[in-house]
């Protein structure tokens, strides 16, 4: 466990090391503030010792408090310095981290993001990223800060008196003791009431969800009661870390007032037998005071390391996630692609069930391919594979002859145009959406891809047109729409295969015809694939294969597997009758 | 470069609203005896805290200076003591605070869940569940946050502050009006503290949410993202709002250690300012060295609050931001109306006829999703409705359990209008058996009477009606055994018995059922399908069928078209109408 802890630590180091000017900056600042922190209490000493024989010829109380405010506007300038020197190093690290997590998502592939959850993801990006900060900025300057003033201060105390200074510091392990003891209680108590958070908001999560129940069978009331029930157990859990809380504060002032108490009494004492001066009391106390507050940070320093460590190694995990989908070790990069398709005894599997098994298909440059098939019969998943969006690993993929797993991946997703089934489009202006695979597409591109996906004369509707923005933030486009922009922005690609997954879903049989028909124009050489659920959109294709259960169970053109009257004719029967219901 | 999106720039509230803590003020008002006993113990914090430096003066100047010894110990004591007496006020101090803010959190949290549960189903349509459990938890947290560090605080080091003030004048005026001439500077650097954190502050949260948004959207669309070769062109505009991000932070930063470096040196700079002039005055006589120490503490613990005041301004704006959202959610009143209670009729038990009048029904206006839809079910009748998906049948099902209101037309029972009867009546009479089954986690037999207790004495009579019992007595721990999270340790099938075995349980003489549409496994149809006689059986139904069995045993099929009934009659009837139904049992239900 503490292997783990020390190499999450050293990855962080090493992003440290690279900033190391900052950091050595930061600490040799924090030595100038501190030295003159810890000036001042001295230079009060020699004011009230020379104030007290004001016979002897010493410098004026003038003097002495002009170098105590010199001393004061260097300790604050400085401080300024150190303070800023190392929390921007912080930020600016967690910048970098930030920037590798999201380096790391980008290489990342669809089982990865299949597996994690966005909200994971995000919390690491979020909250993980925070911990580290933290431990990198408030941390780092808090044990500079501690080591520097326990080192400087008891080395003076120690000058003064080591007697008392060993007296003094008497309450401070019970001191360390005690909130080490409350931090512990705390962090037990802290984790009930996390739990007990949890349980609220499941309780909250699953009223809100099943409102409809609770309507139906007017259980508003017991739902009300159980909901004050997880939090009234909420509630007590946080009170009991308030009662900590209450202990901790007076507990700290407490023993910093004890050492006051010690100093007074055996101080007092020394000063009237003449073992150490006035001035040597006053300094003394100031020192006292300087350490109360490193002591009582010790305790968070500890938790704050063990909290960096902890998330450090979250990100680790994210930092380290290997991709399934992998760029070959010597890439081809094949010049003039006609884009011919054969897939060899390909087969897929996510856990135990396959999802594709043993296929075998010849798709010649330049044809169109229907794929028709039930939910769940590896349609989609078999379009994935040719894009290598999952792991070509059993069997083959060859796009003219070359295996696409030995394509370099740019390559392969250039001549690849590809709508997926669920259309996503970008909180951009539709004009960056549609030119995303293009940045050098200029306008009258963009209108001509917009113009064969049929989707101008909805843009001329827009009062932006173009630079209309898209989701959230701006206008919500409706199903069909953004179906046909994420058409257009595969069309702008110019690809040699164009892959189109159920990409109609949202319009009705009509509507995907004309569309259909209008993109029919730009196939030209292109290799097509077309997925669809609705027959009337495969008519027009040279080849029509069924799929299901992951296996080809019927090929041939239209007429042909009309003819055979299988599973292709029975589908055809029933979207016949799904047309006339439609009709009615 | 930039894709030209612009993001929201989310409106940071201000750290003090006066209406909104006026509002809030409310709340304490159960509590006010907490309150006051707070607000009177500060007075004995503060002169706690005031008297020690005051014992340290007494202790030098009467004792160590003058090596007087013999009162130094009754000196210890009394500084002993004022040690504890502060300790046990501020402990219960803190713990009061607390308390109340734990107090005012759960009432608070109470208020809002209430209301919430009274909301109409509309509402919960509109809302994501996300947000509403953001509600309840994390911006309620908040507020404690607030009682933890803030506005109470805030009024205790008002007074400390006042205090030492007040102490330093009356124990020499003139060397106070020397320390303090560092006071206007403190005020010029927390203002403007203040005026640049604020804009700051705005910015951070600003660029956060772009950031995150963007974040967010990433991995949503990492595929297309992948798909187009963009990861370079995305990873730069990444690159571009982190370092937007990153550059927002800096300037709080500096300024924070801006003020918190002011503060210090301040405190220093008036600290030399003792010295210098305190100096003079002791040689004069004027002074005392007592009294310089004393002045010199004084001055440290009148610094301390000020310099974490960064941290309470950013609490206390958290805190008027969730408070303005849970008010916003409290001033929503998407209720279901209510007739008022005179015109209150409940109709005779059991009803002998429902009926649907030209009813008309839009989610959102204008678009209807009934049109005039006429419909009876008399008592004993099952009727089922069929039709294409998104046609209304659903509608149907929840304009009867009054989940929604009509838009026009009437839904009556014995020619009462659902409006005029009690909603609770009506609720206990109709049962509702929902497409998909929601499983609560608790036990089985919690789910089956919902934590009613008048009804758990039925539920394994209503498990044994439609079937579940078999399943349930194999359980290891039968009735008694947990349900997972929505019943993820349950098949499909077992879900659903349950949720039959719920409505039967509450006995109520109407059914209104949508049946799932997701396919189980020939053990569990045979099951369901037995569990489904059991739950019908003597009640007045009405059925979203989806099931070959359903259509053939129900009194009346009415088929349910574009938001129309377009036919209705028996199966054998409209089988030999070849119409729409005829059309519709060939490709719904015929393979099944």
């Amino acid at each position: 466990m503490y292997g783990g802890v020390i190499s999450d630590l050293v990855r962080l180091y090493s992003y440290m090391r690279d900033d190391r000017r900052s950091y050595l900056t930061g600490a040799v600042c924090l030595l100038g503030t501190n030295a003159c922190a810890l000036l001042i209490p001295w230079l009060l000493k020699l004011a009230v010792e020379s104030l007290q024989k004001p016979t002897t010829p010493h410098h004026s109380p003038a003097w002495y408090g002009g170098l105590i405010i010199a001393a004061a506007v260097l300790h604050g300038t400085i401080r300024i310095f150190s303070r800023t020197t190392l929390l921007h190093a912080a930020r600016r690290i967690e910048y970098l981290i930030r920037d590798d997590l999201y380096a790391r998502l980008l290489a990342l592939d669809l089982p990865f993001f299949t597996k994690e959850r966005t909200g994971d993801l995000m919390s690491r990006f979020a909250n993980d990223l925070t911990n580290v900060r933290m431990l990198l900025g408030f941390g780092v300057l808090n044990i500079i800060n501690t080591v520097v003033i326990y080192l400087a201060a008891l080395a003076l105390m120690i000058r003064i008196s080591p007697l008392l200074t060993l007296c003094a510091i008497l309450p401070f392990p019970a001191m360390i003791l005690v909130v080490k003891r409350l931090s512990a209680s705390m962090f037990r108590r802290s984790k009930r009431a996390q739990e007990e958070l949890a349980r609220l908001t499941s309780v909250v999560e699953e009223n809100v969800s099943a409102a409809a129940v609770i309507k139906a069978y007017c259980r508003e009331e017991a739902a009300i009661d159980t909901f004050a029930e997880a939090s009234g157990r909420y509630m007590a859990s946080n009170m009991r870390i308030a009662q900590l809380r209450g202990l901790m504060i007076p507990v700290m002032a407490a023993t910093g007032a004890l050492g006051t108490l010690i100093v007074l009494i055996y101080g007092g004492q020394q000063v009237t037998q003449r073992l150490i001066t006035l001035g040597d009391f006053v300094a003394f106390n100031g020192y006292l005071t300087m350490l109360i507050w490193p002591t009582i940070v010790f305790g968070w320093i500890l938790n704050l390391m063990q909290r960096g460590a902890a998330s450090m190694s979250r990100l680790n995990e994210v930092l380290a996630a290997e991709a399934t989908v992998t760029e070959a070790e010597n890439p081809t990069t094949a010049a003039d692609i006609r884009g011919e398709i054969q897939l060899t005894r390909l087969s897929f599997s996510y856990s135990v069930e396959p999802l594709l098994s043993d296929l075998t298909l010849t798709i010649p440059a330049g044809s169109r391919l229907g794929i028709v098939g039930p939910i769940g019969a590896g349609k989609s998943t078999l379009v994935r594979l040719l894009a290598r969006l999952y792991p070509v690993a059993d069997g083959m993929i060859l796009i003219d002859g070359i295996d696409i797993n030995r394509l370099a991946l740019r390559q392969l997703r250039e001549l690849v145009g590809f709508v997926p089934q669920e259309s996503f489009l970008f909180s951009r202006s539709l004009r960056a959406n549609i030119a995303f695979g293009r940045d050098d597409a200029d306008d009258s591109a963009v209108e001509a891809a917009a113009r064969l996906a049929s989707l101008d004369g909805d843009v001329a509707r827009f009062p932006d047109g173009y630079a209309t923005l898209v989701g959230e933030r701006g206008i919500t486009l409706s199903g069909g729409q953004k179906q046909r922009a994420a058409i257009a922005r595969a069309l702008l690609k110019d690809p040699a295969i164009l892959i189109l997954d159920d990409p109609l879903s949202a319009v009705d049989a009509r509507t995907e015809e004309e569309i259909l028909r209008s993109l029919a124009g730009y196939y030209g050489q292109r290799t097509v694939i077309i997925v669809s659920h609705r027959l009337s959109a495969l008519r027009e294709c040279d080849r029509i294969v069924v799929l299901e259960e992951g296996k080809i169970v019927e090929q041939g053109n239209h007429e042909r597997l009309l003819a055979l009257d299988g599973r292709y004719a029975a589908i055809h029967r029933e979207q016949q009758l799904r047309q006339e219901i439609e009709g009615y | 470069m930039h894709f030209g999106g612009i993001y929201e720039d989310e409106i940071v509230g201000k750290a003090y609203d006066r209406a909104l803590m006026f509002r809030f003020a409310r709340y304490l008002r159960p509590y006010r005896w907490q309150v006051i006993g707070t607000l009177c113990l500060l007075p004995l914090t503060t002169a706690a805290k005031l008297a020690q430096p005051w014992l340290i003066k007494l202790a030098i100047d009467n004792h160590i200076v003058t090596g007087n010894l013999a009162g130094l110990p009754a000196m210890a004591a009394w500084f002993l003591l004022l040690i504890l007496a502060d300790s046990l006020v501020s402990f219960l101090q803190v713990w009061l605070l607390q308390y109340l803010g734990q107090r005012v959190m759960q009432d608070i949290r109470l208020e809002l869940f209430s209301h919430v549960q009274r909301l109409s189903t509309s509402f919960f349509d509109r809302t994501p569940t996300g947000s509403l459990v953001t509600r309840l938890t994390s911006d309620v947290e908040v507020l404690g946050e607030m009682f933890a560090a803030g506005i109470i605080t805030v009024v205790g080091d008002v007074m400390l502050l006042a205090g030492i003030v007040g102490v330093m004048v009356w124990m020499n005026l003139r060397l106070s009006l020397v320390t303090f001439t560092v006071l206007p500077f403190l005020i010029w650097v927390a203002f403007a503290f203040r005026r640049r954190m604020r804009t700051a502050f705005r910015q951070v949260r600003a660029r956060l949410s772009n950031l995150n948004t963007f974040l967010a959207e990433s991995i949503g669309g990492m595929a297309v993202v992948q798909l187009f070769n963009r990861q370079a062109a995305e990873q730069n505009e990444f690159r571009r709002l982190n370092a937007e991000y990153r550059d927002a932070n800096l300037p709080v930063i500096t300024w924070d250690a801006a003020l918190y470096a002011a503060v210090e040196a301040l405190s220093s700079i008036a600290v030399g300012l003792l010295v210098w002039y305190g100096g003079g005055e002791i040689v004069r006589g004027a002074l005392t060295f007592g009294a310089l120490v004393a002045f010199i503490q004084y001055i440290e613990k009148f610094f301390a609050p000020i310099r974490d005041l960064s941290a309470k301004y950013s609490v206390m704006q958290g805190a008027m931001a969730a408070l303005e959202r849970l008010f916003n959610l409290l001033d929503t009143s998407e209720l279901l109306p209510e007739a008022p209670p005179a015109t209150m009729t409940i109709p005779a038990r059991p009803a002998s006829v429902i009926e649907f009048n030209g009813v008309w029904f839009a989610y959102k206006e204008e678009e209807y999703v009934l049109k005039g839809v006429d419909l009876t079910l008399r008592r004993g009748e099952t009727v089922a409705l069929v039709g294409e998906t998104g046609g209304g049948k659903t509608t149907v099902t929840r304009l009867l359990s009054r989940l929604y209101d009509v838009s026009r037309g009437s839904i009556s029972l014995d020619g009462v209008d659902l409006r005029r009867i009690p909603l609770w009546e009506l609720r206990r009479r109709i049962g509702v058996v929902l497409q998909e089954p929601y499983l609560f986690t608790g036990t089985i037999a919690d789910n089956i009477c919902l934590g009613d207790d008048t009804v758990r004495p039925r539920v394994r009579e209503a498990a044994a009606l439609v079937g579940a019992d078999r399943f349930i007595d194999r359980l290891g721990s039968g009735y008694g055994e947990a349900v997972r999270e929505r019943g993820n340790n349950f098949s499909a099938g077992e879900r659903q018995l349950i949720s039959f075995a719920r409505a039967v349980a509450f006995d109520p003489e109407i059914l209104v059922l949508d049946e799932a549409t997701a396919s189980v496994d020939t053990t569990s149809e045979r099951l369901i399908q037995e569990g489904l006689k059991g739950l019908m059986a003597g009640r007045t139904t009405l059925v979203v069928a989806h099931r070959l069995s359903t259509i053939r045993d129900a009194d009346r099929i009415a088929v349910i078209h574009r938001g129309e009934k377009v036919e209705e009659g028996r199966h054998e009837e409209l089988i030999a109408r070849q119409g729409l139904y005829y059309r519709l049992y060939q490709l719904q239900f015929k393979d099944n």
